[in-house]
C-alpha cells in the first residue's frame, strides 16, 4: 500500500478527525465539473501513455494494456456524452503518445492518481447520474490499479 | 443456517443480504432497479448508511469467522486479515457519521447465514461473494448521497471493495480483464 493510499485512508476512514487531517493529505477539491473533467482527462491521458510504452516493452502485458486502454476510450465517451449533459464544452482532442517511462512503479502512480481523481472528484459533479457512471468508470481503473499492485507484488516476490 | 452455500445471481445475492439485515424498502429498490434514484436529503443518506453497514457488518462476521477457523491458506491470510481491517475501518466510518448526525447505527446481527465453510475454497467464494456484493451496492446506492464528507469516504470505500474482489478473483483464477 502507498504512503499516500495509507495516509488517506487514515484520514478519510475517521470523518469525526477531519478537522485534524494533515494538509498533505487533504483530497483535491475541485472546483467544478468542469475543472474535474479536465483534470481527469490530463491524468488518463498519461496513464494510457505509459500503458502503451509498457505494452510495446513487455509482450506479456499486452492484453491487460489492450483492455486498459479499451477502458479509457469507453470512459472517454461516457464523459463527453456528461460534459453535453451538463452543458461543458468539448474535451480538448487528445494525441495518442508514449510514455519514456515502462516502469510498472510510474504506471501505478499514473493509476492511482487517475483513482484517486476520480473519488476525490465525485463532490464537485453534484449530479446524481454523472456520479453513478463515473464511478462506475473507477470501479474498472480500481480493479487495474490492482492488478498492477499484483503484478508488482509478484515482480517483489520473485527479487 | 443452510449446510451448503447457496450460489445466487448477483444482485439477488445483493438484495437478499440487505433485505436479511433490514435495508429499508426504498434501498432495496435501488438495489434491485425498481428505484432510479432516491431524494437528497438525510434520509436518503441515512438509508445508505444503514445499508452499507449492513453489508459491513456481514462481511466482517465472514472473515473474523473465516480467520477464527484458519480457513484462509497460509500464502492468503494477510490479505483477509488486511480485508476484514477495511471493512472494519468502513463500519466504524460509517458509525461516526451517523453519531455525528445524531442517529443510532444498526448493530451486527447477532449470525449470519454464512453456510457451511468447509475449506479454503468455499471462504475464497463467500468472500468473494460478499465483496461483489459490496461493490454492486456502493456503486448503486453511492450517487444518492447528499454530502460531500460521506461522498469521499464513500468513494475511497467502494475502491477498497473493488481492490478485494479483484485480488479474490485473481486468486480463483477469474478473468479480471
Amino acid at each position: 500500500m502507498s504512503q499516500r493510499r495509507a495516509l488517506l485512508k487514515a484520514a478519510l476512514f475517521a470523518p469525526v478527525a477531519l478537522a485534524l487531517r494533515p494538509s498533505s493529505v487533504e483530497a483535491t477539491d475541485y472546483a467544478s465539473a468542469a475543472e474535474l473533467f479536465e483534470a481527469i482527462d490530463r491524468l488518463e491521458a498519461d496513464t494510457a501513455a505509459r500503458l502503451r510504452r509498457l505494452g510495446r516493452a513487455a509482450p506479456a502485458a499486452r492484453a491487460f494494456t489492450a483492455s486498459a486502454l479499451a477502458d479509457h476510450e469507453r470512459h472517454r465517451r461516457l464523459r463527453a456524452r456528461h460534459r453535453n449533459r451538463l452543458g461543458l464544452g468539448a474535451a480538448a482532442v487528445a494525441t495518442a503518445t508514449e510514455s519514456e517511462d515502462a516502469s510498472l512503479a510510474g504506471l501505478r502512480a499514473a493509476q492511482e492518481a487517475l483513482v484517486y481523481a476520480h473519488a476525490e472528484g465525485f463532490p464537485a459533479l453534484g449530479d446524481a447520474l454523472a456520479v453513478h457512471d463515473l464511478m462506475a468508470n473507477m470501479v474498472d481503473l480500481a480493479r487495474q490499479l490492482t492488478v498492477i499492485d499484483l503484478w508488482i507484488e509478484r515482480e517483489d516476490a520473485r527479487g | 443456517m443452510a449446510d451448503t452455500p447457496v450460489r445466487l445471481p448477483r444482485r439477488d445475492f445483493v438484495w437478499r443480504l440487505a433485505r436479511s439485515a433490514g435495508v429499508a424498502p426504498v434501498v432495496l429498490g435501488l438495489l434491485d432497479g425498481t428505484l432510479e434514484a432516491l431524494p437528497k436529503s438525510e434520509e436518503t443518506d441515512f438509508a445508505v448508511l444503514f445499508a452499507s453497514l449492513a453489508i459491513e457488518h456481514e462481511a466482517i462476521a465472514l472473515y473474523d469467522l473465516a480467520l477464527a477457523r484458519g480457513l484462509f491458506p497460509a500464502g492468503l491470510r494477510s490479505y483477509a486479515i488486511e480485508f476484514v481491517g477495511d471493512h472494519k475501518g468502513h463500519r466504524d466510518t460509517q458509525i461516526a457519521i451517523v453519531d455525528e448526525r445524531g442517529a443510532r447505527a444498526p448493530e451486527a446481527l447477532a449470525s449470519y447465514p454464512h453456510g457451511r465453510l468447509r475449506g479454503g475454497d468455499d471462504a475464497l467464494r463467500a468472500c468473494l461473494d460478499i465483496e461483489i456484493a459490496a461493490q454492486q451496492a456502493y456503486l448503486a446506492l453511492n450517487g444518492q448521497i447528499r454530502t460531500r464528507d460521506y461522498l469521499l469516504s464513500a468513494a475511497f470505500i467502494l475502491v477498497d471493495e473493488v481492490r478485494h474482489m479483484t485480488v479474490w478473483q485473481r486468486v480463483l483464477g477469474l478473468k479480471i480483464y
